[in-house]
């Protein structure tokens, strides 16, 4: 006998306590204004103008250990994670079920980072200050992996779990491949466990993660096709799962100026095509206008729909972005670069 | 008409206003929840908000007042049937 499902009442109800608190943490952002100024100021200031901030606590508590560059590095990174921590600690239900697998990257993230400081035999005190543990690792979980001798017994370790089989593909030489299964591995599972709720929160979240595969796959393609990579190459490196999957994979190879005439007419063209001419010399400037596409896209897409996934993972895009935005012009800054490079690099939605 | 028939009618309208009120509490409800959730975490993170944030949250409030005025009218001003219940 056929059931009559009625939608469920209240439904998103349930986003209205975590849209309303990320809408209040967005205000803490810290402004597209600031950043030329901070290029201006030295490190120290740059640490100074961030204890005003939301990263007080983090530059208080780290200020005994590291200073200048190393401050802002991990106080960022610590920010990052306990932000992130906080958001699928806040939530219930849906919200918190989705955060959950959005944040999962961070498990990719952490997992490559062990893998790359095993690899290159940094200490394990130095792999864990750069670890972000915002996803469903824990912190002492990951302080357990990272004392351990040999990338073998890191591997060893999730066997019985969804990464051991991408991770089984290390072959001893390089982490590439594994990298980029893991890559994989994480869009897989997302669509796995989202992909089959006819929920309007689930599909969302998938909308926005299509989009932002396809930036991801655009990225590659601008970087390969520039440097004139053999299509097969790139095939091997364009992550499936994007809504303009079959497009881009065309797209691999093809001459620099063929390849960006092929792109007119998509939604993104238009924040890009000022800067995207046959003649280009550095891609980095594009990457930085796609990134702030994909963050505008975000919040644009939660208008349509206030309350639901989307405002959250505006918001942990704008933060992701901040941080690494406060890292480039510190590491920047450090290295000498001069300001413009480093102007083109920070993303400003 | 006969009295019991105005006592069965003058309940229907004491029915009536009671659902004005209770009917118009609940969709104030059902309008105020997600209001409430949403102001409480904003509230979370920045607690100057509160003062803004309870106006908000008691917008809604006003539909019982209609809802209200509304049984207050049919119980004491609208009483087409007052005189055939008073009337012996």
């Amino acid at each position: 006998m056929p059931v009559l499902r009625l939608p469920k009442f209240g439904k998103p109800v349930k986003y209205a306590y975590i849209t309303g608190r990320v809408r209040a943490m967005k205000t803490k952002l810290i402004p597209g204004e600031m950043y030329p100024r901070m290029m201006a100021m030295d490190t120290s200031e740059i640490a100074r103008y961030l204890e005003e901030t939301q990263y007080k606590d983090e530059i208080d508590a780290l200020s005994k250990e590291y200073s200048g560059v190393e401050l802002i590095e991990h106080a960022t990174f610590a920010n990052l994670a306990k932000t992130f921590r906080k958001l699928s600690e806040v939530s219930i239900d849906e919200p918190s079920f989705l955060i959950l697998e959005f944040l999962r990257r961070w498990d990719v993230w952490n997992i490559k980072t062990l893998l790359r400081g095993k690899f290159a035999g940094v200490s394990d005190t130095e792999i864990v200050k750069y670890l972000v543990p915002a996803g469903e690792l824990s912190a002492e979980y990951l302080d357990e992996l990272a004392k351990k001798d040999s990338i073998q017994d890191i591997i060893s370790a999730f066997d019985g779990t969804d990464y051991a089989s991408a991770l089984a593909q290390y072959d001893g030489k390089n982490l590439a491949s594994v990298e980029n299964a893991l890559d994989k591995l994480y869009y897989f599972r997302m669509e796995r466990a989202v992909g089959g709720t006819l929920s309007v929160g689930g599909g969302l979240l998938l909308k926005f993660v299509r989009r932002e595969i396809d930036i991801r796959n655009l990225i590659t393609l601008f970087r390969m096709n520039k440097a004139g990579v053999d299509a097969a190459v790139i095939q091997e490196n364009i992550i499936p799962g994007g809504k303009l999957h079959d497009e881009l994979s065309r797209m691999a190879g093809q001459p620099f100026g063929e390849f960006l005439r092929s792109l007119e007419g998509y939604p993104f063209w238009s924040s890009i095509s000022d800067i995207a001419t046959a003649d280009i010399d550095a891609v980095s400037r594009i990457e930085a206008r796609l990134k702030a596409y994909l963050i505008r896209y975000a919040w644009a897409l939660s208008n349509y729909h206030p309350l639901s996934i989307l405002p959250v993972l505006g918001y942990m895009v704008s933060k992701e972005t901040e941080v690494a935005n406060i890292r480039k012009i510190v590491r920047g800054k450090e290295a000498g670069l001069p300001a413009e490079l480093i102007e083109e690099q920070v993303v400003v939605a | 008409m006969a009295i019991a028939d105005a006592g069965v009618l003058y309940g229907l309208l004491a029915v009536g206003a009671g659902l004005a009120t209770g009917l118009a509490g609940i969709g104030a409800g059902v309008g105020e929840q997600g209001i409430g959730a949403a102001v409480v975490g904003v509230v979370a993170e920045e607690p100057g908000f509160l003062g803004k944030g309870l106006f908000l949250m008691l917008l809604p409030e006003t539909l019982i007042i209609f809802g209200l005025a509304v049984s207050l009218i049919l119980m004491f001003a609208w009483t087409p049937f007052a005189s055939l219940v008073a009337a012996p």
